[in-house]
């Protein structure tokens, strides 16, 4: 079935936040920020921001009327900056005006004195000072040292990753609207409808109850609109303060220079192989460039953490993670969640190994590719992978074999230009690796005409979960999807919702709706038993909307049994819940099964590189990922497809560039995310055939993330090209953009 | 700042706007006349998401100021359906699922309506050409091409959409 929306989306009629009709009396807000990385703040001068035209109020820290603070994990971001700042971008004062340019022209106004403190750009420095976030991580498992002592080969080296912007198209942004009895609505572009609702209520000094967050649906986030809820709380101040409506959007170059970026890493590795080629140990630390604010780096670089040995099967490991405070601002989610980070650098060590061993890549992998019966390094048993099956499906589809003869054929025979290929094995665990967030609600109401509403704490941005969450219900009630409309996330229709992120949407909201869609199944087969005269219902069944008595079809329609059913006093609302079952990680022993199944491909990406220019094209993209049994083959073909897009983005032209004071110089003129141009010539995705998951919604499996790792293809087919040329350097950075490609060759 | 009472076709109609000398054809179009079809994306001429047709060419309406249109014909996203009728290009987007979060779509149907106009026929490499500057970070681009291939291959004249 299709993206429930995709009519509307062509024709123009969709509604953003934006796109909302603006209440009478609207008013726009924008930030006052730091122009300094970090500083005692002696005074703010904001008189001239307050002259400005069409300014209406200038607030500071001192006009929260609840707590200045908006840090989603730890207590450390204070909403509007106090008496020091730690980034520039960092938040000062909050500027209300009659326009959105009035707003932000006058913001632009503001001056701070600022005691200037040396600023920290780079994260081994920042450990070396002692500055991180939360503590240090220490994963042990086997006996590494020992290992390693028996190994034929040891190989180690350094490696970086650089961060990635998340450029949704739609930058962040919400409209607050006071309402009677000192309440207010807040319509915003957030992932995150439970935590927003509370840092919404906690700044204003509100209960909960009289805030209500509202969110149909997001112009894309890919985890950017997960924990910073600076640009959704401030307009919501300001509209409480003034009891006018206010909106906040945030301009595009502020939205680069002010939002958090996918983590960037600095890596060092040493992996020790026997004479075969088995892996028999692994080490690695995990420098993470974490910004200002602790935000969700944690978390982040717990996943990174659980993912270090990525795809294989590693006997002795040892990963030690440290998140590294820094003066940029806060680095938060991204589409992979530190997995991407955590898989690069194995996969970065075994392909380094490989060419030390003298054998391809793809030969180590396949050797030591992880499935099922394995144990992870903290303990989990792997079942139900299929990660063989994803490599054996890729392989009858492209003949790897041949693909390699192919390739070194041309780099025999060709100086000028060369080839390069890499197979990517992906393995990634499927839950919030916080426990507690794998729970959600929905609330399903069916209306006397017969129509279904469906409420659940899934945000839809793009991903198709609305969709999904319709076929479900669809499905379990035995009508037509368009009998069923997803409504709006709201947090007065279903409380505490966990983040619509870490590919769990479909998964918990998905089984929630099914719980609430069995429940009034429940009640209607009971009543229509005996409307029918026939006590049993358990020969009752509905099936394209008609009530079928031991399998046979009766005369009773879906609308008639249910307007029957309410006059009859049957409730036709249900509230269900659901818990991944399971599922426990011990912080102390680091031991544990977090997650509730692992998601699996591989892919084989191929590049053509011209060696003179240092630029190089994309030639191919074969990609074999296991969704399970999908609720939609149209949806996670695309999420698959967009997922991969991204991954080969930040592999290569994705380059965000800080200035020596800690300021973003790249913004949109400059950041540069894949165009149509960066589409290889072949791009294929494969779902792999007869996969069932006992353990998730209707035998489903997580679409979201996992296949941006496949991007990672076209850094390392690069490399592989590269590494034909000259192997007397180190291994480049990622990205691997044109220029860094023509600096390895040449420099 | 200096105003301007401008008159300007939109989708057909006559309109006759106020408006100040700084403010862009995108801004006029969303916030004077409630065309909220067409998003802004970057304010900066990089993504595409605002494109319009300005006197039958694409343009990225961000980067065009709203006096300049003074007397001009312009068309927007909300105009490509005829009577209810879906544009042909609408049509094969929607058949080849090439959209997501929906952001991108109306500057790339724009776009894409631009290139069939005045070359029915494209290469792939023209599809590439033409909408590469119609930014997308959702898809991966490749049911985008492969809804342009398509419309063309119908030979997607407007106003026959619809019938598939």
């Amino acid at each position: 079935m299709k993206n429930v929306d995709m009519q509307m989306h062509v024709r123009g009629t969709s509604q953003f936040v934006d796109d909302l009709a603006a209440p009478a009396g609207c008013l726009h807000a924008a930030l006052v920020t730091s122009r300094v990385a970090r500083g005692r703040i002696r005074s703010l001068d904001l008189a001239e921001v307050l002259a400005a035209p069409g300014v209406v109020a200038v607030y500071t820290h001192r006009d929260v009327p609840g707590l200045n603070e908006v840090g989603h994990v730890l207590r450390d971001q204070p909403l509007l900056a106090v008496d020091q700042v730690e980034y520039i971008g960092q938040p000062l004062a909050l500027v209300v005006a009659e326009s959105h340019q009035a707003a932000w022209q006058a913001a632009a106004l503001g001056r701070a004195d600022i005691e200037e403190l040396p600023a920290v750009l780079d994260p081994r420095e920042a450990l070396a000072q002692g500055m991180i976030h939360g503590q240090k991580r220490i994963l042990v498992s086997g006996d590494p040292d020992a290992a390693f002592q028996t190994c034929r080969h040891v190989v180690q080296g350094r490696l970086a990753s650089g961060p990635q912007e998340h450029f949704y198209f739609e930058t962040q942004r919400a409209l607050a609207v006071p309402t009677e009895h000192d309440t207010i609505k807040v319509h915003a572009s957030t992932q995150s409808p439970g935590a927003f609702h509370r840092h919404l209520a906690e700044v204003l000094g509100l209960p909960m109850h009289k805030v209500e967050l509202d969110i149909r649906r997001l112009g894309g986030a890919f985890g950017g609109k997960e924990s910073t809820a600076v640009w959704v709380v401030a307009p919501a101040l300001a509209a409480f303060l003034l009891k006018r409506p206010v909106k906040l959007v945030l301009p595009r170059n502020h939205d680069i220079a002010t939002s958090g970026k996918r983590h960037p890493y600095e890596y060092d590795y040493r992996i020790g192989l026997d004479e075969e080629g088995q892996i028999l140990a692994y080490e690695v630390d995990l420098y993470q460039h974490a910004g200002a604010c602790a935000d969700i780096s944690l978390a982040v670089l717990g996943r990174s953490f659980l993912h270090a040995s990525g795809a294989y099967r590693i006997p002795n490991i040892r990963v030690r993670a440290v998140s590294c405070r820094t003066n940029i601002p806060p680095n938060n989610a991204f589409r992979g969640f530190g997995v991407p980070q955590g898989t690069f650098a194995i996969e970065a060590a075994v392909t380094h190994a490989a060419e030390v061993l003298g054998v391809p890549a793809a030969q180590l992998k396949r050797k030591n590719l992880a499935g099922d019966g394995d144990v992870l390094p903290f303990g989990m048993v792997l079942e139900n992978t299929n990660s063989g099956r994803c490599w054996e499906t890729l392989d009858a589809r492209v003949d790897l074999a041949a693909r390699h003869a192919a390739v070194a054929e041309y780099n025999r025979t060709h100086t000028d230009s060369k080839r390069g290929l890499a197979v990517v094995p992906v393995c990634f665990g499927i839950s919030f690796a916080q426990t507690a967030l794998n729970q959600a609600g929905a609330l399903v109401n069916i209306f006397v005409d017969g129509s279904v509403e469906v409420s659940t704490g899934a945000v839809e941005m793009g991903q198709g979960v609305n969709t999904k969450i319709q076929l479900v219900a669809a499905r379990t009630l035995g009508i037509a999807p368009d009998r069923v409309r997803v409504h709006t996330t709201n947090t007065s229709r279903v409380p505490n919702a966990s983040p619509t992120s870490a590919s769990t949407g479909a998964d918990l909201n998905g089984m929630a709706t099914k719980y609430a869609c069995e429940d009034l199944l429940t009640r209607l087969r009971r009543f229509a038993g005996q409307h029918l005269g026939h006590d049993d219902p358990e020969q009752i069944t509905i099936r394209e909307g008609v009530v079928h008595l031991a399998g046979k079809p009766t005369e009773l329609r879906w609308e008639k049994l249910v307007a029957a059913a309410q006059w009859a006093r049957v409730d036709l609302s249900s509230h269900a819940f659901y818990a991944t079952p399971n599922l426990h990680l011990d912080p102390k022993t680091e031991r544990g099964r977090p997650f509730a199944y692992y998601s699996c491909g591989t892919s084989l990406t191929e590049v053509w590189l011209d060696c003179v220019r240092g630029t190089y094209r994309l030639e191919s993209v074969e990609v074999v990922h296991d969704v399970g049994r999908s609720l939609s083959e149209v949806i996670d073909r695309g999420q698959v497809a967009g997922g991969v897009m991204q991954g080969i983005g930040w592999s290569t032209v994705e380059q965000l560039r800080y200035a020596p004071d800690g300021r973003v110089l790249t913004g949109a003129n400059a950041y540069k995310i894949p165009d149509l141009k960066s589409l290889a010539p072949h791009f294929a995705v494969t779902l792999l055939e007869n996969s069932q998951n006992p353990n998730a919604v209707c035998n489903s499996k997580a679409v979201g993330e996992p296949p941006l790792i496949h991007g990672l293809g076209a850094w390392f087919a690069i490399l592989d090209a590269l590494r034909s040329v000259r192997r007397d350097k180190d291994l480049p950075s990622l990205p691997l953009t044109p220029e860094k490609v023509f600096m390895y060759l040449h420099g | 700042m200096a105003h301007h009472k401008i008159s300007v076709t939109v989708n057909g109609s006559v309109e006759s706007v106020d408006v100040p000398s700084n403010m862009t054809l995108l801004t006029m179009l969303r916030e004077k006349l409630g065309l909220t079809g067409t998003k802004n994306g970057c304010t900066a001429g990089e993504c595409g998401a605002c494109t319009v047709f300005l006197n039958g060419e694409p343009v990225n309406s961000c980067l065009v100021l709203a006096v300049e249109c003074d007397g001009a014909e312009v068309r927007t996203v909300e105009s490509l359906a005829r009577n209810g009728q879906l544009d042909p290009i609408q049509q094969s987007v929607i058949d080849h699922n090439a959209v997501q979060c929906g952001f991108c779509t109306p500057g790339v149907l724009i776009s894409a309506r631009a290139l069939l106009d005045r070359n029915p026929d494209p290469t792939e490499e023209e599809i590439r050409d033409a909408l590469v500057g119609n930014l997308c970070r959702c898809t991966g681009y490749i049911r985008i091409l492969d809804a342009v291939k398509d419309a063309a291959r119908v030979g997607a004249a407007p106003g026959t959409g619809g019938s598939r």
